[in-house]
């Protein structure tokens, strides 16, 4: 009776979505030839107006990265060679080709994270927040895509009532501080990754293939956010 | 019974290592510290950021875990920018031991060196 239910709610829940394992969406990604060790991070393309947006998942990014078995090269130290260099948004860096970062960096791939969404809405005794991000990972030897996809996250950011209606509502804009922002951009970095395969220095490195739900359209629209 | 043993067992193994990420790292205050050196660099913000460096060196050595990507390399650039660049050099061959395919990045860092 449970089975047949979580197969309901599995079927209601993903609708028509065309869903695949980790190997079937990424193959490049379990081919020897291909599959990169370290990564690059460029600067983050930001769409939104949140102006801190891009730090925020700056220092967010090499954490579950790493964690997912991939050598991040230093983000600090690559920033700021791209600052010395005059490259301070992404977008300057679309464009070039990805075997540059192998020259510049010595880089296996390269990964361009784009801030979709990025909106803090208060509705009198509430806060919420919601952070949409498409991340592309490029080989620098050839240039194709390795892996793509996007998160999204709502997440509420307002803290406990005192009580009184005035101040809850001060207390609302003041506790969204920057750095509370600091682990909602970590959330969306993390649920990305999920769909990553792993990574030569995560310990099931080559035994998440067959396992993984990623949705071929989620991963397709970030690929085709990076070319617009 | 068996399996409440079992549970009992597996939330102190999961407790015990809380500050330990799931890729097996010990990552301490990294992203904070970086956050507020991004936001205002100031002689305050690189210091508390190179304690953070320093302590996520200790506790990976402590937890005998291997040190996170780029820790050394960071803490070498510090080293160099403050004049100590034979500091800097040891703390860029750690991170070329723990990690062989950060030689080209280093080697890239070490030639753009005044």
């Amino acid at each position: 009776m449970r089975k047949i239910l979580c197969a309901l709610l599995v079927t209601i829940l993903v609708g028509c979505e065309t869903l695949e394992t980790k190997r079937e969406a990424f193959p490049k990604m379990y081919d020897a030839e291909l599959k990169p060790v370290s990564l690059v991070v460029v600067p983050a393309v930001n769409k939104t107006t949140a102006a801190d947006a891009g730090d925020l998942i700056t220092a967010t990014i090499p954490q579950p990265f790493a964690d997912n078995g991939y050598y991040v090269l230093p983000l600090p130290i690559v920033n700021k060679i791209f600052q010395e260099e005059g490259v301070v948004d992404g977008m300057q860096m679309i464009s070039a080709p990805a075997s540059m970062f192998r020259e510049a960096f010595g880089a296996d791939a390269v990964l361009y994270v784009t801030i979709e969404e990025w909106e803090t809405n208060y509705i009198v005794l509430a806060a919420n927040v919601t952070v949409g991000l498409s991340y592309v990972l490029r080989s620098t030897t050839t240039d194709e895509v390795l892996w793509s996809y996007k998160a999204r996250q709502v997440v509420d950011t307002a803290g406990q009532s005192s009580g009184f209606l005035l101040l809850d509502v001060i207390k609302t804009a003041v506790a969204t501080a920057m750095t509370d922002y600091l682990p909602i951009a970590y959330r969306v970095n993390a649920q990305a990754v999920t769909t990553m395969p792993f990574g030569n220095y995560h310990p099931l490195v080559g035994t998440d293939g067959d396992s993984g739900i990623v949705i071929k359209s989620v991963r397709d629209a970030a690929a085709t956010d990076l070319a617009n | 019974m068996k399996i409440r043993i079992l549970l009992a067992g597996l939330v102190l193994t999961v407790a015990g290592c809380s500050s330990v990420s799931q890729g097996g790292y010990y990552w301490g205050n990294y992203s904070v510290s970086y956050f507020e050196m991004v936001k205002d660099r100031s002689p305050e913000t690189i210091a508390k950021r190179i304690s953070a460096l320093e302590e996520i060196i200790e506790q990976s050595k402590e937890r005998d875990l291997r040190v996170p990507p780029g820790i050394y390399a960071e803490l070498g650039m510090f080293f160099v920018e403050d004049g100590r660049k034979e500091d800097g050099m040891v703390q860029f061959e750690n991170e070329i031991a723990v990690y062989p395919e950060s030689k080209p990045f280093i080697e890239r860092l070490v030639s753009r060196l005044p």
